[in-house]
């Protein structure tokens, strides 16, 4: 499974040293302009400056298309159903097939949700891939005081997902050499699902209850203060992420204003 | 271990706490599954797409199970979180969104349990976190991907999550939830020990 091995982010390229809580506030940011406009020139222009940082990413794109390439289907649908199903079709006539017609003006507008979709999911992804968990549990913990015993332990419970990902199969092999198919009835095939996630969730929890013994006993949690082994500091170029983010967000809805394309999500 | 007529402890133990992350850990793990199966199967419902919003539930399913098994306040939005969370660093395609859908939906869920004053962790209660998160993610998903759509897609797509979040959240979790217990792994906890036959 291909997709269980998450990408090494590249701690030298200018993204991948950045500060998780950084990262993150900047995603937020840019997703927040992009969640109140459902144009396609806000979203365009948000689109390509995210596209031009991929290079600084320390991200190869190939990994990142690898992981991500199923949001293309995604954008795909969003913009044919905001187009296909919109109450009125506006603009002069693009396509006519018996009582279909397809207006211009509103298929334009469904490409550019599909455009702002690309956005905010690259948005989060340049910020997540880059990012490694752990990083961003010691982030937490120091700036934002979420407590330790909770970062720590979604962390060991982040630990397991290799193991998952082979006892998954390891259940289904199981199961196929036992004789358990589900022929082709949705329903059994459903059931046998549900049998197999259980065997997943048994095994999990068993390791979970050691593994919190564990922990206990190694005494986390046990005193209000602790020390950081690997510090997140906040530098100024943490900071300016967060503001050109900001900058971006701003900028992209100004120009959409300014050129007369803006169109917000509510009181449009 | 207290015995289930102690007092409950005021916080959350470190076993809460690691059980509900790796319920939702493995929950993460089957979202990457399930999107897929969403983005595959979305040809099928090219008809009526509106209806494919009955695959939603499973989405819902990791923050009432946790919910469930758990039996804190703050379970349920933990469970769904961190569900979220995992499957955004494996790289969803929804990418951070997911986090915010995670909340939303965890929070909707967590809502369900909070009407019933934290006392009840029965069916009833199972199937109206589910309805709540449904109501929760239906509402972030029409303004994020379908804000040009007629109304009577919205209205239906709305529809088609509540229930699914109800039939596949809510019971699907309470079964997940009855079936750990009964394969007695969740001793520690008193949802482990209602089921118990004396």
């Amino acid at each position: 499974m291909k997709l269980l091995t998450p990408v090494v982010p590249d701690r030298s390229a200018p993204l991948g040293a950045a500060n998780p809580l950084a990262k993150l506030v900047a995603a937020l940011l840019l997703m927040v302009a992009l969640f109140a406009s459902l144009d396609g020139v806000t979203a365009g222009m948000i689109l390509v400056v995210l596209l031009g940082l991929l290079p600084v990413s320390g991200v190869s794109p190939g990994a990142l298309l690898g992981r991500s390439w199923l949001v293309l289907f995604a954008a795909v649908s969003v913009a044919v159903i905001n187009t296909l199903l919109a109450p009125a079709q506006l603009g002069p006539t693009l396509l006519e097939a018996g009582p279909i017609r397809i207006g211009a003006d509103t298929a334009l507008n469904g490409l550019a949700l599909g455009v702002r979709l690309l956005a905010i999911a690259l948005a989060g992804l340049l910020a997540l891939a880059t990012t490694d968990p752990v990083d961003l549990a010691d982030a937490l913990m120091q700036h934002w005081r979420v407590s330790p015993r909770f970062a720590l332990g979604a962390l060991a419970a982040l630990r397991l997902l290799p193991s998952f990902a082979v006892e998954w199969q390891t259940i289904g092999l199981a199961r196929r050499a036992r004789g358990i198919n589900a022929g082709r009835s949705p329903v059994a095939w459903l059931r046998l699902m549900g049998g197999r996630l259980l065997s997943l969730l048994v095994g999990g929890v068993r390791r979970a209850t050691r593994m919190a013994v564990a922990m206990e006993a190694r005494g986390l949690g046990s005193r209000p203060c602790r020390s950081a082994a690997r510090p997140q500091p906040m530098r100024a170029a943490d900071w300016a992420w967060i503001a050109g983010a900001l900058l971006l967000a701003v900028g992209a809805v100004a120009v959409s204003m300014l050129i007369g394309t803006w169109r917000p999500l509510v009181g449009g | 271990m207290t015995t289930a007529s102690a007092p409950r402890p005021a916080g959350w133990r470190m076993i809460d706490i690691v059980v509900a992350a790796v319920l939702a850990v493995a929950f993460g793990v089957a979202f990457l599954a399930w999107n897929a199966l969403y983005n595959w199967t979305t040809p099928l419902f090219a008809a009526v797409p509106a209806a494919q919003a009955v695959m939603y539930g499973v989405w819902l399913l990791p923050g009432v199970l946790v919910g469930l098994v758990v039996r804190r306040p703050g379970a349920a939005l933990f469970g769904g979180f961190v569900a979220a969370a995992v499957s955004a660093f494996l790289g969803s395609q929804w990418g951070l969104d997911v986090l915010l859908s995670g909340l939303i939906q965890g929070a909707g869920a967590e809502l369900g349990f909070a009407l019933f004053l934290y006392r009840g962790w029965h069916l009833p209660a199972a199937v109206l976190g589910g309805v709540l998160a449904g109501a929760g993610a239906a509402i972030h998903d029409i303004v994020v991907y379908y804000p040009d759509a007629g109304p009577e897609f919205k209205i239906a797509f709305a529809a088609f999550v509540v229930l699914s979040g109800a039939v596949l959240g809510g019971v699907g979790a309470w079964l997940l939830a009855r079936a750990l217990a009964r394969r007695g792994v969740l001793a520690a906890f008193e949802s482990g020990r209602d089921q118990r036959r004396i």
